[in-house]
């Protein structure tokens, strides 16, 4: 009985067997290797605006990862830490045709020395003019991409030398690295909107009230748009202006503080790019309504763009005001102001004539300045070319709290004495009512600015569901009436601005053996069974039988 | 040139037990499927040692309790060799070949196809193709040892030393992760120890068997 038993058990083993396997094999088939190191990598801006096409087209990698001082860089990932960042060196790298650029930015930039930091600053306009099919990404540095980069420094740099007993030794011992990046090619999002919000106080008195129009972008710009962080330019705006909207209508809550002047505040969207919010609004507001605060009466519009920083103040018009114009009752105004209670502070003004054969517009109030709508723009930078407005260093401790709480303290004064009409007593209630909310106001400014960093705010990842838009929206109601939500999408036909997807992705790194190495260990594991083979027939002369025949 | 690393790692596996099952002139008795049938009580007492549940915790009471039942490979091995019949060296060969070939390709095949042929390379796949081949040794030995064991006509002096050895075939893996644990060592280092260990533990019992062999 038992023979029978084993006889089926056989049977079936013989079938079941390779059955089996096979079955395995299918199952495990799913290749999942893990890698050494995964890590969050941050691509290079990619957008269209107005049928130029900027920044990084590519958005796959899987090449092998080298530093600058190797020889060979074709199709090859190039990693750079910030510290030993050149522009000439970047372009050596797309010369050789490198297949990727990936550059190591440090976790905490206030470690890195002011120069350095102000020299990239200067190159990222420049990167991203300069249209490249190679993918650009940014990484931020932790213990192990560092020593993935020193590792893949060292065999790069001991790439050209010379012996062939030290190649060997190299490869049986040193580390190669796979760069592979998660994520489909990069395409055009569709659809994208860009959300604008409004919000106004009403004047004391009636009807044809004249309008004071305050305005501030609240989207940011960088190289990387995942670390377009944006605190001073323009988070501080934006800190400004909601702040200005808290103080006006607290005092707008009181009989005699209510003005005859309809203040009304918006904040746009899409600023970096041309300012496309401010355009849709504008077209919106005197083309296609009948009636609005901004085809009547309108005293001046003033923008506020950059002011979390620095000893200077200016105002930049695009025609100087005359004489008897609102418009030169607050540049007065603010001479009077900043000449008597701030000395420390240095204000001009700044002429620019609006030239539409530029790409781009210089500064928001030009948007206005087009519609013959009076306007200025207040910053402490002198130039809207400057670096700071486009960087992505433009993080938390770019703003100097105090400056901005006195920049702010300007402004809401001059408004008023504007506003007010220069009447003592009601002066004398605004001055009250001021001081009383002078520290609150800080802390307020504070945590406005600290919110705002906290998370990057630039244009193709702020969509109209956002938390930003929301918590913006929030707050502009508890302030302000008749709160609106302005939404811009491009032309489907003739896109204004066109962005695209795969901003942020997962970039892995396995780590490899070159080919060399599985030759050199075939030849190894050969001579090895040999060994095992020849002790076997050696013991086998030895006279140790195993079996004897029978 | 992954696949080539797999087929090195499998390679350096598997050819030791080919060599063992040719030159030890196994295969002019036909013995494959005797083999595959050892082979399948290595499945079965594998599942029996699965369904034993034990305590959470990684300590080294639970480590010897779980050790204590690899006591069970013995009464596999043992099964095994009690159903072939034939002389002792044909019976060790066949269960030692089939237990260990079947723990080859429970163990190590899918962690070698699915590791190996992936794009991060890692030593610890030549490593686990080494251990195979120690294992085959220690099967080997230890099969001899539970033959010894068995016989009845085993002289009292060799009783004590057989039983230590058995007893040190059980519970050498829970020596390893001891003295990985106590002195802190690395891969390769930890696979030299086994290495010895095992060497060590197969020359005694070379050393007894063939002078119980002889002395009948």
């Amino acid at each position: 009985m038992f023979e029978e038993a084993s006889e089926v058990l056989e049977n079936m083993l013989k079938w079941s067997l390779p059955l089996s396997l096979v079955l395995f094999l299918v199952l495990v088939c799913p290749l999942r290797a893990e890698a050494a190191h995964e890590f969050s990598v941050y691509r290079m801006q990619q957008y269209d605006l107005q049928g130029q096409t900027y920044g990084s087209r590519n958005a796959i990698l899987n090449t092998e990862a080298r530093t600058m001082e190797a020889e060979v860089l074709s199709r090859r990932c190039v990693m750079m830490r910030l510290a030993d960042f050149s522009y000439e060196k970047y372009q050596k790298a797309l010369q050789q045709s490198a297949g990727a650029v990936v550059i190591i930015l440090p976790q905490n930039m206030s470690t890195m020395p002011q120069d350095i930091v102000q020299q990239f600053m200067e190159l990222e306009t420049e990167l991203l003019a300069t249209e490249t099919i190679v993918p650009v990404y940014f990484a931020l540095e932790d213990e192990e991409l560092l020593s993935i980069y020193t590792q893949t420094q060292i065999s790069s740099s001991s790439q050209g030398s010379s012996s062939a007993a030290e190649v060997l030794l190299h490869t049986a011992t040193a580390n190669g690295f796979q760069m592979v990046t998660s994520g489909a090619q990069s395409k055009a999002v569709s659809d994208w909107a860009i959300t604008s919000l409004e919000g106004r106080l009403t004047g004391a008195g009636g009807e044809d009230l004249p309008t004071i129009v305050l305005v501030a972008h609240y989207d940011s710009f960088g190289v990387a748009p995942w670390l377009s962080y944006g605190a001073d330019s323009n988070g501080s705006g934006v800190a400004i202006l909601l702040e200005l909207a808290r103080l006006f209508s607290r005092l707008y809550s009181y009989k005699r503080t209510h003005a005859g002047y309809n203040l009304l505040f918006f904040l746009s969207g899409g600023g970096k790019f041309n300012y496309q919010g401010t355009k849709r609004w504008l077209e919106d507001n005197l083309d296609h309504t009948d009636s609005s605060l901004l085809q009547d009466n309108v005293a001046f519009v003033l923008c506020l763009d950059t002011l979390g920083n620095s000893d200077n103040l200016h105002l930049h018009v695009s025609k100087p005001p005359k004489e008897g114009n609102p418009q030169h009752v607050l540049l007065k105004e603010l001479e009077t102001v900043a000449a008597h209670q701030h000395p420390d502070l240095k204000f001009s003004m700044v002429h620019k004539k609006i030239n539409l054969a530029d790409d781009t517009l210089a500064w928001e109030h030009e948007r206005f300045g087009i519609r013959r709508l009076p306007a200025f723009t207040l910053s402490h930078l002198e130039s809207h070319r400057s670096p700071a407005r486009h960087s992505i260093m433009d993080m938390r401790p770019h703003v100097d709290l105090p400056k901005l709480s006195r920049n702010t303290k300007v402004i809401a004064e001059t408004l008023a004495r504007v506003i007010y009409n220069l009447t003592e007593k009601v002066m004398l209630h605004y001055l009250r009512f001021s001081t009383n909310v002078d520290q609150v106001q800080e802390d307020q400014l504070e945590s406005l600015v600290d919110w705002l960093t906290a998370q990057p705010r630039a244009a193709q990842l702020v969509d109209k569901d956002s938390s930003i838009v929301n918590t913006l929206e929030y707050y502009l109601n508890r302030y302000l009436k008749d709160v609106k939500r302005h939404l811009v999408r491009a032309d489907k036909r003739d896109p204004e601005f066109v962005f695209y997807d795969q901003l942020k992705q997962t970039m892995n790194a396995y780590r490899v053996k070159p080919a060399i190495f599985d030759l050199l260990l075939a030849f190894c594991i050969a001579s090895y069974l040999g060994c095992t083979v020849n002790f076997y027939f050696f013991s086998n002369k030895k006279k140790i039988p195993l079996f004897e025949k029978q | 040139m992954t696949l080539f690393h797999f087929g090195n790692c499998l390679s350096l596996a598997y050819f030791p037990y080919f060599i063992a099952y040719k030159c030890s002139g196994l295969s002019e008795y036909n013995a494959f499927w005797r083999c595959v049938q050892a082979g399948a009580t290595y499945l079965f007492v594998q599942l029996c040692k699965v369904s034993e549940p034990f305590g959470p915790h990684k300590d080294v009471s639970n480590e010897f309790m779980k050790a204590t039942v690899d006591l069970a490979d013995l009464l596999g091995l043992h099964l095994v060799m009690s159903r072939n019949a034939g002389k002792g060296e044909y019976k060790i060969m066949v269960a030692a070949m089939g237990w260990a070939t079947a723990e080859l390709i429970m163990s190590r095949c899918i962690p070698l196809w699915v590791g190996a042929r992936g794009i991060e390379f890692d030593w610890k796949y030549i490593q686990m193709s080494f251990d195979s081949n120690i294992s085959l040794v220690h099967y080997i030995a230890m099969a001899a040892v539970v033959w010894m064991f068995t016989r009845y006509d085993l002289p009292k002096s060799f009783r004590l030393p057989v039983t230590i050895l058995l007893g040190l075939c059980v519970y050498k893996g829970f020596l390893m992760e001891l003295f990985v644990h106590v002195f802190l060592l690395g891969s390769w280092m930890a696979l030299l120890v086994k290495a010895v260990l095992t060497g060590a533990i197969s020359l005694c019992s070379l050393f007894l068997f063939v002078t119980l062999v002889h002395s009948n």
